[in-house]
């Protein structure tokens, strides 16, 4: 993947671009990612910040627990990223802001013990009841 | 909208984001509830399908701090919390006399309960439901007799 990746938010105020392979791709069930975004279930691709760049506005901050970050668009309030103290010179993008979502490859599920009940989708991917690792 | 079958969800309840500074309660069963595959939702949620549910107007109420409101096209209105970026609720005056609310923000999110999946065109490939539930492009398709 020379070419670069591009996503942004619903208004397209806070927009973003990055080159080079993801580290990981996956779903997250977990509750505080589904309040997060309000959906049942969101998808992350992970990226290294040295390969990611912000081209819009900056996003907004919010520090949802001790280390952790959650980006969002000011203006119209999507999501935009994730960040941990845990996992340093990482951010995590949501699928659903890339310009192409459609071409989004999902690897996993993570969280999977806290996946809704009443939520079913039909794949074979691998599905961890925590992190993953 | 009117003539939804009842999606059999509870006829009280609370939501809220994710921070808690936004919140809500309702006091009149949802009179439907879909799972919602359009590119405006997904990019306003940055997720596969956005789960709403419909609160007639005047049986709803803001218990915290009102959200922040944005007009995503001219008569849409979708709100969020200022602090936090959680997505709260859609009104729009295509669909006057309700405000719809996502599943996510619920206190209980496992009590809600859609009828179908609408904006099928929409759907992304990846995301393919399992849950057997009609699937329609539009709204008005859904049978709701």
């Amino acid at each position: 993947m020379s070419a670069a990746v591009k996503g942004r938010c619903l208004c397209g105020d806070v927009a973003f671009e990055w080159s080079g392979a993801p580290v990981w791709r996956g779903h997250c069930h977990c509750e505080s990612c589904r309040r997060a975004t309000s959906a049942p279930m969101t998808s992350f691709v992970c990226v290294r910040d040295e390969d990611l760049r912000w081209t819009g506005a900056a996003p907004a901050v919010y520090a949802s627990s001790p280390g952790v970050e959650r980006l969002f668009c000011g203006a119209c309030g999507s999501p935009m990223g994730y960040r941990s103290e845990k996992r340093p010179g990482e951010t995590d993008l949501y699928a659903c802001s890339l310009t192409k979502p459609e071409d989004y490859e999902p690897a996993f599920h993570v969280f999977y013990a806290e996946k809704l009940g009443w939520l079913h989708i039909a794949d074979d991917l691998p599905k961890h009841e925590g992190g993953g690792g | 909208m009117t003539g939804h079958p009842d999606p059999g969800m509870p006829e009280t309840g609370e939501g809220r984001c994710l921070c808690g500074a936004v919140s809500y309660a309702w006091r009149r069963a949802p009179h439907w509830a879909s799972h919602c595959h359009c590119e405006s939702c997904r990019r306003a949620t940055s997720s596969v399908m956005a789960s709403f549910f419909a609160i007639a107007t005047g049986h709803w109420d803001w218990n915290g701090a009102a959200p922040k409101e944005f007009e995503s096209s001219p008569g849409v209105r979708r709100t969020f919390c200022d602090t936090c970026g959680s997505p709260v609720s859609f009104s729009a005056d295509h669909y006057p006399g309700e405000t719809h609310f996502y599943a996510g923000t619920m206190a209980r999110p496992e009590d809600y309960r859609a009828s179908y999946h609408v904006h099928d065109d929409e759907r992304l490939p990846w995301m393919i439901p399992g849950d057997g539930l009609t699937r329609v492009a539009r709204h008005e398709d859904y049978d709701h007799t």
